[in-house]
């Protein structure tokens, strides 16, 4: 009986310990906490981003490498106007099989759109971020791509921020 | 990523499917969801789950007053998958 008993348990129990036997050294283990940040104005003033590691992009950018062996730390803009008939995705570390039927499942566009349109948001960023959740160098990963989507997403003027690891 | 972002002051809420990988890169905010990984959002078709999947996240963004807190919200897979299969028959996406 563990702490956790009551509440429910994911799909693939150990996962941490089984990517992190198969990719010795990629898996990020803190143990501090960040100070929260908090929301300077009530949810439907405030512009909402998306941050994803789904490898979603739009049709026609350049791919994201998912063969590298160190991994791919650029990120995409998806404008967050997209329709998903003009995003694809470039990642093969989930199953994409829901994904390929109906973004949604892992890129809510469209019920991102139609939360800002219901005014439950104020607005969204003009885009939204996109990379793929494969780099063995996770000092790296830290270091460049996390600042440079982290800096693009004030750029953007977002009050809050949703993200999705794949 | 997550926590990089906060540190710009901008609040954060994750979604995610591993607890256990959660637990270990200690994001400001998470929401658990016990589903098949690539579908943190729930099925295809499904619009109310994955709304209610957003607006959860997004209801534990605003009221999570500690760092680290893993929220969760009583759905399970199962449920999912056969509201889902119901929706598809409905609208004409499976025989």
């Amino acid at each position: 009986m563990t702490a956790h008993s009551n509440e429910a348990q994911q799909m693939r129990p150990g996962l941490w310990e089984t990517i992190n036997e198969r990719y010795p050294g990629s898996m990020i283990t803190k143990d501090d906490l960040v100070p929260l940040a908090h929301l300077s104005k009530p949810l439907s003033e405030a512009r909402l981003t998306f941050v994803s590691s789904a490898g979603v992009q739009p049709r026609g950018t350049m791919p994201f490498d998912v063969a590298h062996p160190i991994g791919d730390y650029s990120f995409r803009r998806v404008p967050s106007n997209s329709s998903p008939a003009g995003l694809e995705i470039h990642q093969i570390k989930y199953p994409t099989n829901g994904a390929h039927r109906d973004l949604n499942v892992i890129f809510p566009i469209e019920r991102l759109q139609e939360l800002a349109v219901a005014g439950v948001v104020g607005g969204l960023t003009p885009n939204f971020f996109s990379f793929i959740g494969y780099q063995m160098d996770p000092a790296r990963f830290e270091r460049t791509l996390a600042e440079e989507i982290a800096e693009a997403v004030v750029a953007e003027r977002a009050d809050a921020a949703l993200l999705c690891p794949a | 990523m997550q926590r990089a972002i906060e540190r710009k002051g901008i609040p954060t809420v994750s979604i995610t499917v591993a607890r256990d990988v959660t637990q270990h890169c200690q994001p400001p905010r998470a929401l658990f969801v016990p589903f098949m990984m690539g579908h943190h959002f729930g099925v295809p078709f499904h619009r109310e789950l994955q709304q209610r999947i957003i607006l959860a996240a997004l209801d534990h963004l605003v009221m999570a007053r500690r760092s680290g807190e893993i929220e969760t919200i009583p759905v399970t897979w199962a449920q999912a998958r056969r509201e889902g299969k119901a929706i598809e028959q409905a609208i004409g996406q499976r025989d």
